[in-house]
């Protein structure tokens, strides 16, 4: 029995190395190794056989690649050996040779054998004359793609200066300064608890009416150029995207916060009259913009002057005045989210505004979720 | 003297010889495709910007490829063959020749590449010891 203890010792120890990930099994070569069974599944068709094992299939294209590897390495080490930097088809035919004597080839024991005429040499040409041409199934593209280096990114590319000497220029370039610059100032200020709380509340007030200037902007302008906003760089693309595409919409500028939003408190009664100001369309948000606003602005304007709570480095915004909803009953169908009452137009506009929304966040679709669930809980007594 | 000089025209004839085949290289269009070679042959380590070492390689690794194919082709008949000799009713039960682990792992056996897999039970004593000593 010490023969079969020996054996299973052997065999755990193999079963061990397969089970460790191989560089020829490892998630980045998954491309080149279906390749490879494409290929070899073509040869094993030519040689005779009608199907094969997916386990066979793979194994075997795992072990030409190992040849193919291993050929590499051999050659490279030959060249290397003889003083060069790039092989050439002597190093290949050594190569070969070596992996071809666990079986052994004709004149493999001579001493004075040439590797010009090496019998591998041979018996390859032999099998191109005999094997029929077997052109691959696929056309494959060259790979790993090269990725272009985008030299606009660093700032010798840009052409910029780099602000101190000990940065250098490969580096990509710095963002807007506006982003940082209010927190330089406030880096410079000292330390105090009672001036770190101005500046730390003076910042995030800044911060705030930052954001809502932009929301206006968004607003007032047409809804052709809806969307845009002064995010730098990301505007001219999150345009058309984010007008089609909520899941396309540009993510938030470095720097800016986003506007967290409590959940809203609601007035005590909700009207369910039908208050159409303007008839949209269903594409076209315009008229749904200037309309928001004019609803919201006394909501912005109450933000800018409203209270502002500081809870560890989070802030919350408490609307004063009460926000009134236009629920209307339309017949369009909504999309993307499945959650919406269908039958409400304008609860549709409010949403898309949402939507569109560049800084949404998720607490602020939290907010919507209870809003609109509140209202078609309050409309529901009305459709019964 | 003479050994010299024919030895020299030996070589010159080798040299031909595989000018030749690498030439005759381009005009075969291997089964493995260049980018893939190319790729496994940068991973290791391979620099030739000849494209005709590249195709050498190819033609190698579909060389055997094709041998180890067709050593499993031939196990494949061969247990095929034993089974219509034992059930001669059933008249060429099983045309289609599919390449099998089992068939894969001897012919492999033989160029040095232990693909073995472990039996899921032992239905015998002598399960899971070598084949030339089960054969006892």
């Amino acid at each position: 029995m010490n023969d079969g203890g020996l054996h299973n010792r052997k065999e755990q120890e193999k079963s061990q190395k397969q089970s460790k990930p191989s560089k020829f099994r490892s998630k980045s070569d998954d491309f080149a190794l279906a390749i490879a069974k494409v290929a070899i599944a073509q040869v094993c068709e030519s040689v005779g056989f009608q199907g094969s094992q997916h386990s066979a299939l793979e194994t075997l294209s795992d072990i030409i690649v190992r040849y193919i590897y291993s050929v590499g390495k051999t050659a490279n080490f030959n060249a290397n050996l003889a003083g060069r930097a790039e092989a050439n088809v002597f190093d290949v035919i050594q190569g070969l040779e070596e992996l071809g004597s666990g079986l052994g080839f004709a004149g493999g024991s001579d001493f004075d054998r040439c590797v010009a005429n090496s019998v591998i040499a041979r018996d390859i040409i032999h099998f191109i004359g005999d094997a029929d041409d077997i052109p691959f199934a696929y056309d494959v593209p060259r790979f790993p793609l090269v990725k272009e280096w985008k030299e606009m990114e660093s700032l010798w590319g840009k052409g910029e200066q780099p602000p101190g000497e000990h940065i250098p220029s490969w580096l990509p370039a710095f963002p807007d300064p506006d982003t940082y610059a209010a927190r330089l100032s406030v880096g410079n200020e000292t330390n105090s608890i009672s001036s770190g709380e101005k500046t730390e509340l003076a910042r995030v007030e800044r911060k705030m009416e930052r954001s809502l200037l932009n929301l206006q902007q968004r607003f007032a302008r047409n809804g052709n150029e809806g969307g845009s906003s002064n995010y730098g760089g990301y505007a001219g693309r999150a345009r058309v995207a984010s007008e089609s595409n909520p899941y396309l919409a540009a993510p938030l500028h470095f720097g800016e916060k986003e506007v967290e939003v409590s959940p809203v408190v609601l007035p005590a009664k909700l009207s369910n009259e039908v208050a159409l100001r303007n008839p949209v369309p269903e594409n076209c948000d315009m008229g749904n913009r200037v309309s928001v606003l004019e609803t919201f602005a006394p909501a912005i304007e109450g933000m800018t002057s409203g209270l502002c709570d500081l809870d560890n480095g989070q802030k919350k915004v408490v609307y004063n005045q009460s926000v009134h909803f236009k629920i209307g009953i339309g017949k369009k169908s909504f999309g993307t989210a499945p959650y919406f009452n269908s039958q409400n137009e304008d609860l549709e506009k409010i949403a898309s505004w949402f939507r569109n929304d560049n800084e949404k966040d998720d607490k602020k679709r939290k907010a919507e979720k209870i809003l609109k669930e509140s209202i078609e809980s309050s409309q529901k007594p009305t459709q019964l | 003297m003479n050994h010299n000089q024919q030895s020299g025209d030996a070589k010159n004839d080798d040299d031909s010889a595989l000018s030749d085949f690498l030439a005759s290289l381009m005009d075969y269009t291997p089964a493995i495709p260049d980018e893939l070679v190319e790729h496994y042959l940068a991973k290791s380590g391979f620099q030739c910007p000849d494209v005709r070492l590249i195709r050498l390689v190819a033609v190698a690794t579909q060389k055997f490829v094709a041998e180890v194919a067709s050593d499993a082709l031939q196990h494949c008949k061969a247990r095929q063959a034993a089974v219509i000799k034992d059930k001669r009713e059933k008249q060429q039960k099983d045309k289609h020749l599919i390449l099998t682990m089992d068939d894969l792992s001897k012919s492999l056996l033989e160029y040095g590449v232990n693909v073995q897999h472990q039996d899921y039970f032992a239905d015998d004593p002598s399960t899971g010891r070598d084949p030339a000593s089960r054969e006892e």
